[in-house]
């Protein structure tokens, strides 16, 4: 092993128990690194200099071989993702409760330690529920209109994984390089755990959902977008402290409707 | 060295293989001669590894033969698994696959420790298990059978890795390859209730069967997973194995 990577964790392979280190090496592009690394103020042990920790040693030299290295042996080792799912159940519990309570200081929340826990099961969550609600709504619906033909479309657990995490991953990346266009630093991980969390509300609309009454199924998705559009707007507000970037806080709400909608039409049809 | 007294034998009385021989291996590569030049070969063959000495007897005795290894008589090493005949070998990972079936999925004394379970973890178990579950629901589906497969397979086989890496990144001490065998037996109560399902075609008593399977599943999955992590993380790390055991439940109820 190299003798100047003395931050390494000691175990770079599958199948043994990884050394949980206190690293937060952000899986962020490279390219936005140095502009983020001020925005990275309240993570996990702050590193000298403010570079944002990762392998480089505190005093070792900062050319951009090692630099390469560091970044390539950090994406594929579990334990440096390790600091995002640093949470407990409570405090998950709270977070979701919070969620779709429509109160303040989510984004405080989640300042300090920002999980990625939440959207990843929340999602996964979601993909398995629409698949089966959906399938099961339709059951309902051609129940009351006395169909016979009726067969379990796995389509539906395909396209709400492409949906879901599509939309989990792709949507708070693309606001993150906008907000990073017009000047506003913002943290990648935060807008994921952010956009995560927002979508917990259509777990519970996606139960109610299964009433065949077609006004009521409405009606109640109406309600879940709303709730969740007025968070995104809410905490984006928050999150960017009164920079005047209204058109994208508002393209986002309207995006989180539309994904309402979405699941709406395509799946409980 | 039991190659020497094997290929001695083999000059004397050809030995019908118990199965063709295998193709020589990427070792030491060994001039083949014929028997008549065995003794000067018995020499090499004493100085070379196991593997190349095998396809030398084979290609010197011309025919299919194998040696049959003999450590009876003290002439060396026991004899390795690749030499032994295929029922052997099917027979010990069969006998593996059920010992670690009672470990993990019948009650046994050493539920608690969870080391003890499955220490000697295979991945042919899980392997069926998931398979034959994926061809269950693949037969009795009524439309798009690959594609009710390749959503079966993918989502237990690629959970089961997300699963422990879950527990990892929670802080939780495990064995990758123990958990990813562990989550794979603890689908046999699943399998059973798919196949009782499949074979009467009642929908309450697919609701029931499939309950109880589902419940016995994750009552078998629970002492691995909630012993490996921080005891305020416990829900964090089961509730994902509840929700693709659920998952699978749900696809078992509504195509078998």
């Amino acid at each position: 092993m190299d003798e100047g990577y003395a931050n390494l964790p000691t175990s770079h392979l599958l199948g043994s128990v990884p050394a949980v280190t206190q690293d937060d090496r952000k899986p962020s592009p490279p390219a936005a690194q140095d502009a983020a690394a001020t925005s990275r103020l309240q993570e996990f042990p702050p590193a000298p200099g403010g570079n944002g920790g990762g392998y480089r040693p505190p005093g070792g030299p900062a050319d951009g071989d090692v630099e390469n290295q560091a970044d390539w042996k950090g994406y594929f080792n579990v334990a440096s993702y390790a600091p995002y799912f640093n949470v407990d159940t409570d405090v998950v519990v709270d977070r979701l409760i919070s969620s779709i309570y429509p109160m303040d200081g989510f984004y405080r929340k989640i300042d300090a330690n920002p999980d990625m826990y939440g959207p990843l099961w929340i999602t996964t969550t979601l993909v398995f529920m629409l698949a089966a609600f959906g399938n099961y709504a339709t059951y309902l619906m051609q129940n009351k209109k006395d169909l016979d033909i009726w067969n379990f479309d796995v389509g539906y657990f395909s396209w709400a994984a492409s949906v879901m995490y599509g939309y989990a991953v792709i949507v708070p990346a693309v606001f993150f390089f906008l907000f990073q266009y017009f000047g506003s630093r913002q943290s990648l991980v935060r807008f994921w755990c952010m956009w995560g969390y927002s979508l917990f509300v259509f777990i519970p609309a996606s139960v109610l959902l299964l009433i065949p009454v077609e006004f009521l199924r409405w009606v109640i998705i109406a309600l879940a977008g709303g709730a969740s559009s007025w968070f995104i707007a809410l905490n984006l507000k928050e999150c960017t402290e009164g920079a005047d970037l209204m058109v994208l806080m508002a393209s986002a709400s309207v995006l989180q409707f539309a994904l309402a909608l979405f699941i709406k039409v395509f799946f409980f049809a | 060295m039991d190659e020497m007294a094997a290929t001695a034998r083999s000059q004397v009385v050809v030995v019908p293989a118990a199965r063709p021989s295998s193709p020589p291996r990427a070792s030491i590569p060994v001039s083949s001669s014929s028997a008549a030049s065995a003794p000067p070969q018995q020499t090499a063959t004493a100085k070379l590894p196991f593997s190349a000495a095998v396809p030398a007897s084979t290609s010197a005795s011309g025919s299919f033969s194998v040696p049959i290894p003999i450590a009876s008589d003290g002439l060396g090493p026991e004899p390795s698994t690749l030499t032994e005949p295929v029922w052997d070998t099917v027979k010990r990972d069969l006998a593996r696959i059920v010992s670690n079936l009672k470990l993990v999925v019948f009650p046994n004394p050493f539920r608690d420790d969870p080391g003890k379970a499955l220490r000697d973890w295979d991945l042919w178990g899980p392997f069926f298990f998931i398979v034959l579950l994926g061809l269950i629901l693949s037969w009795s589906a009524t439309a798009k059978k690959s594609q009710v497969f390749a959503v079966a397979f993918a989502v237990l086989a690629a959970g089961a890795i997300v699963l422990t890496l879950n527990v990892l990144l929670l802080g939780g001490h495990i064995i990758f390859f123990q958990s990813l065998s562990l989550l794979g037996y603890c689908l046999f109560p699943l399998d059973v209730g798919a196949l009782i399902c499949m074979l009467k075609d009642s929908v309450i008593l697919k609701m029931v069967v499939v309950t109880v399977t589902l419940a016995w599943s994750s009552w078998a999955a629970y002492p691995l997973m909630s012993a490996a992590v921080n005891p305020k993380r416990k829900a964090l790390a089961l509730y994902p194995v509840f929700l693709m055991y659920i998952s699978v439940a749900c696809l078992i109820i509504a195509i078998v």
